[in-house]
């Protein structure tokens, strides 16, 4: 029996400690069961939060096709070298210890030439936390030298884009060198040791195989860091690279569709953040694919037509509204916009005024092609009958005021087919004030004139101007006078639309309805039968239809305005203006076209404007938008002959 | 208890001791230790090779003389065919030149060729470098292109007096950029750790997403002059099948090598005539 043993009974004081160990035992016990066992789950992620970092890889963005098939929009492979600095430790290390002892040295004997009473003993320590940038930078830059040795090009390092990457980015390869042209990348692919830190790395950029075709439509994307709390993450610290998102055009509209599934990296780090071990990976996957309803060939031809000039040409499937070519010049090659805009490109694209769309960002007046709504106002009104006829002396006379007809001389004698055939002015002044303005305002709403046309491309202007006595009052502060109701009968005045408006308009006569919902993603066949565009029967009778599309076909006959629009065996509607318009500081010319074909069974339907920059340019639609509307009819035949009427052998 | 002998563990010092001093020489010392070694040995493999040589001459003497009559008239009728396919090659050159200067395209790397015997295939490189019996001797560089009838066989790596020592093309060590045939986008080849057993392979990288390859019609993977050491269109490998890589875009997949590649005997050197002018000639 031990000498323990034989006091354990009788001992307060060992009775005393053997409780007091035995309840911090118990406690530790309790404490060790509780962290183990019920907070075991919070500790897992602190040391989660300690030990893991995510990295967020986004997707590829889905590819753009036209209605056939063609890719308009792809991604091109971007190449980068890059390196990851934890495999550069070892050498940021021995760089520092050399500069750390030439500088030291340095410091010395700078100490020992100086008087004994300027002598102080700070002067002998240098600042290590800047040799240690200057250390890393060194070392760094050697990689870039053998970069540019094999590329022959000139880059260089700042030690305040490293400071920025290890501060935010230290999980992400350092970009050594960033959009290296095909040869560059062959040349380093083969030229750098494998073993070598440096990797190249290959990313993807926008690809526009046919550069400046389409391009407001199409739009260009943006590179922006993506938001990190998109995905979950559980508190793990996240870097992430850079995601394109769509900034324009229909790669803004269809954003979420076209953007990819994001992957992710969950990488194990060393206490100084640098990656130890990779834990978990999901690849990131492509975004959709768009197919749109823009027919390439088409979109070539309008875009070709137009040439240099200013302007917008649409052509629009008559039955199903969707958009088979959309062209706004001046326009910019999205070739040069990607992977990011240089600031020079920008300012040059800007300087010419090419970032707007003109078929739906500008508003402009319509001309003459409104006539085909003042006309249609007036039968439905009754004031324009079969019967109805001006004579066309030239001048017509409100109040004091002389208005002319573009035909000096006049259209002698009229009916409402031959007024629009040669577009006689005086006819619809005439016709204008005997309606008046609040039916043409309202045929002009019913036709949606007032609303924007829902196109999926985004900033639509909402700069359109139907004119009213309502809406001169509130916005001029001015009475509405019969001057305004014949400016604004034969389109001009206050009367403001878009391009694709008009091409809308004209598509919407063609199918005898007053609205045509345009859009640009090419629809099935089943669906494009179901269409439904949302308006109602334009309400003529057939004979009053059969006297409209008389005189927009004789626009296209031998005596008409548009008679360089005539095409051998398609039979073509249509309808020239010619605008006053001030743009740039000064007044300009404004050449319009609309038109349908085939008269006998409506396919296509076109709306071409050109807009002057000069006064000195002299633009009619008949001469100026009237042949660019031929290119696209004569494609369309090309491309769709038996639409268009013509028997294809088969 | 045993006394401890001294004598017994004198070789374990010696090692011990060379290890240590070869751990604390100067890097510079060790290259040139190295290559004095690899010169050293260069001229017992040349040897060697100048044996086997005459084996394999002695081996062909014990055959009859209807058998070397038959290929005698092989080699004249492959000599006409070579004849008649250096000329042609010598008009689309000229051709290629003339249109070169009309359209005032930049220069194209020209080649010399410098035709060499295998010496051995290097046992310390896994097999994955062949050493050859012609070094600067012949005014071999490094990071010249080799190649054989059937393709690429790699690059050289080192160059010593009489021989140079080369990279295959089926090593993981190796990479360089290359095309599908027919699409001049570049892609990457690297080399794969051989299994020892079929045929060589390497791996491709960053094959754009439009390129299907199939076991039916598999792709094959050419050189491309973009990189600047192999001139455009030799032969790499063919690819059967391509995957999603980890780009979630870009595929990846396996290159079948040529099985010949295993047992070389010969190859060609190709030896660029100017230095590479970075601003003015098509690599």
């Amino acid at each position: 029996m031990s000498g323990y043993d034989v006091h354990r009974g009788e001992n307060p004081r060992i009775i005393f400690f053997f409780w007091i160990v035995m309840a911090a035992t118990v406690t530790l016990v309790l404490g060790l069961g509780w962290r183990q066992l019920i907070a075991a789950q919070k500790y897992e992620e602190i040391e989660k939060r300690q030990t893991e970092r995510r990295i967020l890889k986004p997707g590829p963005r889905g590819d753009i096709y036209d209605r056939k098939g063609n890719l308009l929009v792809g991604n091109r492979a971007h190449y980068s070298a890059v390196v990851y600095l934890d495999d550069l430790r070892r050498e940021f290390r021995a760089e520092y210890s050399k500069i750390i002892r030439a500088e030291r040295a340095a410091l010395k004997e700078a100490y020992q030439l100086k008087p004994l009473e300027e002598r102080e003993d700070s002067q002998l320590t240098p600042d290590y936390n800047e040799l240690q940038w200057v250390a890393r930078q060194n070392v760094i830059q050697r990689y870039i030298d053998q970069i540019n040795l094999i590329t022959g090009r000139d880059d260089t390092v700042s030690t305040r884009a490293i400071i920025r990457h290890f501060n935010e980015q230290l999980l992400l390869p350092l970009p050594l060198v960033s959009d290296l042209k095909p040869d560059e990348y062959a040349r380093l692919i083969e030229q750098v040791p494998v073993q070598s830190p440096i990797q190249i790395h290959t990313d993807t950029a926008r690809y526009y195989p046919y550069g400046v075709a389409a391009a407001h439509t199409l739009g260009y994307v943006q590179n922006v860091n993506p938001d990190p709390d998109a995905i979950p993450s559980g508190g793990i610290k996240t870097y992430t690279f850079k995601t394109k998102i769509g900034k324009t055009g229909l790669e803004n509209s269809f954003d979420n569709l076209l953007s990819g599934e994001t992957g992710t990296e969950i990488w194990r780090v060393d206490p100084l953040g640098f990656q130890d071990s990779l834990l978990d990976g999901v690849t990131p996957k492509q975004g959709e694919n768009l197919i749109t309803s823009i027919d390439i060939d088409l979109q070539i031809a309008a875009e070709t037509a137009l040439g240099e000039r200013t302007g917008a040409a649409i052509a629009l499937d008559v039955r199903t509204g969707e958009v088979l070519a959309i062209a706004s010049h001046p326009s910019y090659d999205l070739n040069g916009l990607s992977p990011y805009i240089p600031r020079k490109t920008f300012g040059e694209i800007n300087d010419r005024g090419a970032w707007l769309n003109r078929t739906l960002q500008l508003s402009y007046p319509p001309g003459s092609t409104f006539k085909l709504l003042t006309s249609i106002a007036g039968m439905r009104h009754g004031t324009i009958t079969l019967q109805t006829e001006h004579d066309c002396q030239g001048v017509f006379r409100i109040g004091n005021r002389i208005y002319h007809c573009h035909a000096r001389y006049g259209h002698r004698v009229v009916d409402q087919a031959a007024a629009i055939e040669g577009s006689c002015n005086i006819f619809y002044y005439a016709e204008g004030l005997r309606m008046g303005i609040d039916v043409i305002s309202a045929e002009a709403e019913r036709f949606g004139f007032a609303e924007r046309t829902g196109i999926e491309v985004p900033y639509e202007t909402g700069r359109l101007v139907v004119p009213s006595k309502e809406w001169k009052r509130e916005r001029v502060g001015d009475g509405w006078v019969p001057g305004d109701t014949a400016n604004t009968s034969i389109g001009q005045g206050f009367l403001l639309v878009t391009p694709l408006q008009m091409a809308t308009f004209i598509a919407s006569i063609a199918r005898d309805e007053t609205r045509t919902q345009p859009t640009l993603r090419a629809l099935s066949y089943a669906k494009g039968q179901q269409v439904n565009h949302g308006g109602e029967p334009v309400g003529l009778t057939r004979k009053q239809r059969a006297e409209l599309w008389e005189g927009m076909e004789r626009v296209v006959g031998d005596g008409g305005t548009g008679r360089l629009v005539q095409i051998d065996g398609l039979r073509i509607a249509g309808k020239t203006g010619t605008a006053d318009f001030r743009a740039h500081g000064k007044e300009v010319n404004l050449a319009w076209f609309v038109g349908f074909a085939p008269v006998e069974n409506p396919q296509i339907a076109v709306a071409v404007m050109v807009e002057g920059t000069s006064s000195l340019d002299s633009y009619h639609g008949g001469s100026t938008a009237g042949p660019v509307a031929k290119d696209i009819f004569l494609e369309f035949i090309e491309q769709y002959p038996e639409r268009a009427g013509f028997k294809v052998a088969r | 208890m045993a006394k401890l002998r001294l004598d017994r563990i004198k070789p374990l010092v010696a090692l011990g001791a060379f290890l240590f001093a070869w751990w604390i020489i100067p890097t510079t010392l060790k290259s040139f230790l190295e290559a004095s070694f690899s010169e050293f040995q260069a001229p017992a493999w040349v040897a060697t090779s100048y044996l086997d040589d005459l084996e394999n001459f002695w081996a062909r003497r014990s055959h009859s003389k209807v058998e070397l009559i038959e290929a005698g008239r092989e080699v004249a009728r492959a000599k006409s065919l070579y004849q008649f396919n250096s000329q042609r090659k010598e008009t689309l050159e000229n051709e290629i030149q003339r249109l070169e200067a009309i359209l005032n395209l930049p220069s194209r790397r020209e080649f010399r060729y410098e035709v060499a015997r295998v010496v051995r295939r290097d046992l310390n490189a896994w097999w994955q470098q062949i050493v050859i019996r012609k070094g600067k001797d012949f005014d071999i560089p490094v990071g010249a292109a080799v190649v054989f009838s059937g393709g690429v066989v790699g690059r050289v790596v080192e160059v010593s007096a009489f021989t140079s020592r080369v990279e295959l093309v089926t090593s993981p060590n190796f990479r360089m950029a290359a095309n599908f045939e027919g699409d001049v986008r570049p892609v990457v080849y690297q080399g794969l750790p051989q299994s020892g057993f079929g045929d060589p392979l390497g791996t491709v990288r960053d094959a754009p997403q439009d390129v299907i390859a199939s076991t039916q019609i598999p792709l094959k993977l050419v050189s491309t002059r973009l990189g600047g050491t192999f001139p455009p269109g030799l032969m790499v490998g063919r690819v059967s099948w391509l995957e999603p890589g980890n780009t979630g875009i870009f595929q990846a997949g396996e290159v079948e090598l040529d099985a010949r590649l295993l047992s070389l005997h010969e190859v060609a050197v190709l030896i660029p005539l100017y230095p590479i002018d970075l601003e003015n000639d098509v690599p």
